[in-house]
């Protein structure tokens, strides 16, 4: 690893400032940033920790959507009362992405701005239509989840923005439901994700990990059209396939009744 | 933890004692290489081939040396004024120290960068770049056989073998060694066969990924060595290195401690040449600690391409056999050679067959070279002969276990090299599989998207031959027993082993034996700790040892007057006036062996054989492809276990090491020969979340008359039969027949599509 | 340009020089000599780096040594006799090369905090991010679930 300086900035502005230099980054969890300056693939200058920043609280508000603070952890989403009674399917997502170690220290916010396809948040929070806060030298703006991700380890967000809070709308009479299928070892990167949200008639799709970033589609028959790739998963072929029989199993899952 | 330390008359072979070694690995504090520090110490990082095949032009090294915190950076122009001759193997002086003129494939050594902060060495590394001039490639096995693009420029053989010498020298090939035997008259009798079916089989490269990555730590002072190394092979690496720098042996002291893992990955050389020179060079204690990564660069398992023909005559008996495996070596032959024969002579399987022809040929490629893995090559034959096995016996309408029934090879039978079949107890394992997996009883194949199906198959091995085993045992001045010998304990449990055979003849609990672990300079030579031969030649090494010691002591008692039954504490007080002296036993083990004629044959092929049966009740996901295991049914002739339950641990644990090599596990390489996926979170293996429902371990009631309390090795049994069994498991669900590994859920899938 | 951190290890406060890009396992390796928690596949999928860090579970190899102070880390080293989970590791005979174990012995006490009475699917989802080469998963099972009755008794 390279030489680099850290800042534990105490508060959200002083943190933007520190990031406003070139070869600046945030870090919260730590473990996907670890993983690529030990592997060489980024060699950022300055690292801002932004641990002391609190943003970790857990709130529902008063029109019952849910806010969760960017530095909350995966786990403590996953454990969190609130979000198993409210919010069932994200507790239930959480219980399979990546590990109990690893889910103990990374973040919400962390693992949205991270933006590789093969993560199971993303497509699950865009379909369920939730937005992020974002803070930068010019003041707060408020974007869309699908809107994060724009290719591979790649976002909308300056290099100075901060998530800093996560919302998701109240459930409500809406019934959703993420599968993901792997083609290695049962624990594995997914081949595909697919995230479903059944709302009356109408339903909302996003499928991942076969797609370099959370994709929207309108109905099985957009699969073919999409811009797949052959990778150490499986075949463009085969993964679109599955894409088509999880997409049919994810709504069979939507559809059961509550739990 | 307390031990019982009194003698005893309870038996302590055939107890599941806990391993000695427990607390020390509940705590955290069992020693392991990868832990080592020493003073004045300096880390080496590895500059590596960017390229599969080619001629080095240029390396250069000086932005790197410029580096501040970077002691030197060696490159083979260094490691040359050591060892005029830096080529080093078990069976070909074909490998180099570090590479020299060529690279052979990517991620072989360049050059190291020493420095005594790591991550110096490691941002050094960055700083190296070296050109080629790029040369053809090969990396298929079959392809290489006849292929334009040759690895080495000559062969080089280890002159120390004289069934080597005849490849001395020889040129445009990339084929190292071809192994041939001819049994009867193959050719006519398939000829003449009344049904003939013929089969080719394919398997991957993978690697062992031991979790203690191969590390090497190498002290030198002006005319010795201590080598402390993660390794196998103790007493190979200190021959080897001694005969590299022309020392003498006792000059040079290896040291092994627990490894954390083996699997085959850490035999003969890896490191140790390389660590050696530049702790020579350096004048200061060196280590090379690789990365989980720079594994499978180093060392992997051979993928392999087996054409197999039968010839049945009406009644269903197989009259003849015909079989053709490539092994593909990679670009260094390390045990590649000995695999083609020892392993390949088993090509046939366990079947009663007249007439055999084997040819089994190693093939050098530009891929990352291959070695011992876990098997040494007998699962990929058993895939190939347990796959066509059973669609021979659904071809002729027959039950895959009434078929297998008919041909199996009994006791007293001659096996393809010609050796009689002793202590092998292939039937009983057939009989228990049957019975386990409720053969006779209908099954459910399931409806809807889930199809069940269910497979077995039967896996020999013959132990390799001859290698040689010596220990010494103490008995101490207050009746303490202290066991020597270079068997390594990789979590096999040997050390518990050694303990409770030693304690077996001397009547002492156990626990109350010390193991001390591999030190050339204490533990006397052993040829290896592989091929699951260390309970069969150490355990009977360590037998005698004690032995030679109890009769030291009846011999003590004898000239002391005393009863038969006096402490062995009163006997040295007797012989000394005082608490004083030992005496220490000692023995080698060497079993006979008739090395094959010019037809493969031999009467003594092997000491003893290994037979492991696997059943599988598996579910198919026929949407898509997925393949789940409900039951695992480990059945094996391991003789009669010393410790019953590191015996199942060990074919639990080999069987679960085999379903990631079965259905998921594979080297991936671009078209460059680039390695895509060297990494844990790229390369899967098995985890909680991949076990099957149920799995159930047997050891058949047996003897190896010949082993230590009729005991053998069962460190690999569990491995041999599994790929096929869920093979023909799938074919029995969903109708489909796979031939290569792995199975993962695509190639299931596509199987059916095209059915 | 090294920094001081102040922490308790073990339930000792003690301090140490770490660089900006130390990890934690390197730092309990090189100053304090505590080997039981191990880089192996250094990217936090095999858990033989597993530490606890003010009483939860984390990848010692991914996480900054800088970044400590002021907190509490607990390795498999801490502790003076074995305990339960330690014991029925050995009862159970789960382990072979033992180069996971202390990940397991960890994560099995935080497993056992969290679910006192854990079925086989809690089990196998909770340690899924341990990974044992030698594969002596069905031994840790059955280790887990003597563990457990052991720390009801």
């Amino acid at each position: 690893m390279t030489p680099f300086e850290l800042h534990q900035p105490g508060t959200v502005p002083e943190a933007i400032a520190l990031l406003g230099e070139e070869g600046a980054r945030p870090m919260s969890g730590g473990t996907a940033l670890m993983l690529m300056m030990k592997a060489g693939v980024l060699r950022p200058s300055r690292l801002v920790s932004l641990n002391k920043l609190g943003l970790n609280e857990i709130q529902v508000g008063p029109g019952g959507e849910l806010f969760v603070g960017s530095m909350v952890s995966l786990r403590t989403l996953e454990k969190s009362d609130i979000v198993r009674r409210g919010w069932p399917v994200i507790a239930r997502t959480l219980r399979t992405l990546s590990n109990v170690q690893v889910r103990n220290v990374a973040t919400v916010g962390g693992h949205l701005a991270h933006a590789d396809p093969h993560m199971d948040l993303p497509p699950l929070l865009s379909a369920l239509g939730a937005r992020v806060t974002l803070e930068g030298p010019k003041g707060k703006r408020s974007v869309a989840v699908e809107s994060i991700a724009t290719g591979y380890l790649e976002t909308s967000l300056a290099r100075d923005e901060l998530i800093t809070q996560v919302q998701i709308p109240a459930l409500g009479s809406k019934r959703a439901a993420y599968l993901k299928c792997t083609t290695r070892s049962a624990d594995d990167w997914p081949a595909v994700g697919v995230a479903v949200v059944l709302e009356g008639e109408r339903s909302t799709i996003f499928v991942s990990a076969a797609t370099d970033k959370p994709t929207r589609i309108a109905s099985v028959e957009a699969v073919d059209a999409l811009p797949i790739e052959s990778d150490l998963h499986g075949s463009a072929a085969y993964k679109k396939h599955l894409l088509k029989v999880y997409l049919k199993r994810a709504m069979n899952e939507a559809r059961k009744p509550a739990d | 933890m307390k031990r019982a330390s009194q003698p005893t008359e309870t038996p302590q072979v055939g107890r599941s004692i806990p391993r000695l070694e427990s607390w020390l690995k509940v705590t955290g504090r069992a020693e392991y290489v990868h832990n080592l520090r020493l003073p004045g110490m300096l880390y080496g990082k590895i500059f590596r081939s960017s390229i599969s095949h080619g001629r080095i032009k240029r390396i250069d090294t000086a932005a790197a040396r410029a580096l501040a915190g970077v002691h030197s950076v060696v490159t083979a122009e260094e490691i040359k004024s050591i060892v005029p001759d830096p080529y080093y193997g078990p069976a070909f002086l074909d490998q180099p120290v570090l590479a020299v003129d060529k690279v052979r494939y990517v991620g072989e050594p360049v050059a190291v960068v020493l420095a005594s902060d790591p991550h110096v060495a490691e941002e050094a590394v960055h700083l190296i770049s070296a050109e080629y001039e790029e040369l053809p490639a090969v990396y298929d096995e079959v392809e290489a056989m006849t292929s334009k693009a040759i690895v080495h420029d000559v062969l080089k053989p280890a002159g120390t073998y004289p069934d080597l010498k005849h490849l001395q020298g020889k040129k445009n090939t990339n084929l190292a060694l071809d192994f041939r035997l001819r049994r009867g008259n193959p050719e006519t009798a398939l000829k003449s066969a009344h049904r003939v079916f013929e089969h080719r089989f394919r398997t991957q490269q993978v690697m062992h990924t031991p979790l203690e990555p191969l590390v090497t730590v190498v002290e030198s002072t002006e005319d010795s060595l201590t080598i402390h190394t993660a390794s196998q092979s103790p007493s190979f690496v200190r021959i080897e290195i001694a005969r590299l720098l022309g020392w003498p042996e006792n000059r040079i002291r290896v040291r092994v401690p627990f490894l954390g893992g083996g699997f085959g990955a850490k035999l003969y050389i890896k490191l140790e040449a390389l660590v050696s020179v530049l702790a020579l060079l350096t004048k200061k204690p060196v280590k090379i600690s690789l990365t989980m990564e720079e594994q499978f660069f180093t060392i992997t398992k051979h993928a392999t391409t087996f054409r197999i023909k039968s010839g049945l005559d009406r009644e269903g008996r197989i009259v003849a056999r015909e079989c053709e495996v490539w092994w593909n070596g990679g670009a260094y032959a390390d045990i590649g050679p000995r695999i083609t024969q020892k392993s390949g002579f088993t090509a046939p399987g366990p079947y009663d067959i007249e007439h055999v022809a084997i040819d089994s040929y190693a093939l050098y490629t530009n891929l990352p070279p291959a070695g011992a893995l876990r098997g040494f090559g007998v699962p990929q034959l058993v895939w190939a002969y347990e796959s066509h096995t059973d669609m021979i016996a659904r071809a002729l309408g027959i039950d895959p276990v009434e078929f297998r029934r008919k041909n199996i090879l009994r006791e007293g039978r001659p096996q393809a090299t010609g050796t009689k079949m002793k202590d092998a107890a292939i039937e009983t394992v057939l009989d228990r599989l049957e019975v386990l997996l409720d053969w006779k009883k209908p099954f459910d194949r399931g409806g809807g998207t889930l199809k069940r199906g269910r497979g077995l198959a039967v896996g020999f091995k013959a132990c390799i031959s001859n290698t040689t085993s010596l220990a010494a045992v103490s008995v101490n001045a207050d009746g303490s027993c202290t066991v020597y010998c270079s068997s390594v304990d990789m979590g096999q449990g040997s050390d518990t082993a050694m303990a409770q055979i030693a304690a077996e003849v001397l009547n002492l609990p156990a626990e109350s034996v010390r193991v001390v672990h591999s030190d050339t300079d204490v533990t006397p030579y052993d040829m290896a700790t592989l091929g699951s031969r260390s309970l069969f030649h150490m355990g009977n090494a360590v037998k005698l040892a004690a032995e030679d010691a109890a009769g030291q002591l009846r011999a003590l008692k004898d000239e002391l007057k005393l009863p038969a039954d006096a402490p062995v504490p009163d006997i040295f007080r007797k012989k000394y006036g005082m608490r004083a002296g030992s005496v220490t036993g000692t023995a080698s083990f060497n079993p006979s062996y008739t090395p094959p004629d010019a037809n493969g044959l031999t009467e003594n092929a092997t000491p003893f054989w290994m037979v492991g049966g696997t059943g599988v009740e598996i579910e198919v996901d026929t949407e898509t492809g997925r393949v789940r295991v409900a039951r695992l049914i480990n059945v094996a002739d391991v003789g009669t276990p010393i410790n019953p339950k590191i015996v199942e641990t060990q074919l639990s644990g080999g069987s679960i090491m085999q379903l990631g090599f079965t259905l998921f596990e594979k080297l991936q390489f671009d078209a460059a020969g680039q390695l895509r996926n060297a990494s844990l979170a790229e390369y899967r293996i098995p985890g909680f979340l991949d076990l099957p429902g149920e799995i159930i371990n047997e050891a058949v009631s047996a003897e190896q008359r010949t082993g230590p309390f009729g005991a053998k090795g069962v460190g690999e049994t569990a491995t041999f039969g599994l790929s096929p069994a869920v093979a023909n498991a799938i074919h029995d669900a969903v109708g489909v027949r796979l031939t290569e590994l792995p199975m993962n859920p695509e190639s299931v899938y596509m199987k059916m599509q095209n059915k | 340009m090294r920094t001081e951190v102040h922490f308790r290890l073990n339930g000792q406060a003690v301090s140490a020089q770490v660089a900006p890009h130390e990890s934690l396992v390197e730092m309990l390796q090189e100053q304090f000599g505590l080997y039981g928690a191990r880089e192996s596949c250094g990217q936090g999928m095999c858990g033989c780096c597993t530490v606890l860090l003010d009483g939860v579970a984390v990848p010692g190899c991914l996480t900054l040594a800088v970044l400590i102070n002021k907190k509490e880390i607990v390795t498999v080293e801490g502790g003076q006799t074995l305990d339960p989970v330690q014991e029925a590791f050995i009862e159970a005979g789960a382990f072979q090369c033992g180069f996971c174990t202390p990940g397991f012995v960890l994560m099995t006490r935080q497993l056992l905090d969290e679910y006192p009475d854990p079925d086989e699917d809690q089990i196998r989802h909770y340690l899924s991010g341990n990974l044992c080469r030698c594969a002596a998963y069905p031994e840790i099972i059955e280790a887990v679930k003597l563990a457990a009755r052991k720390r009801k008794a």
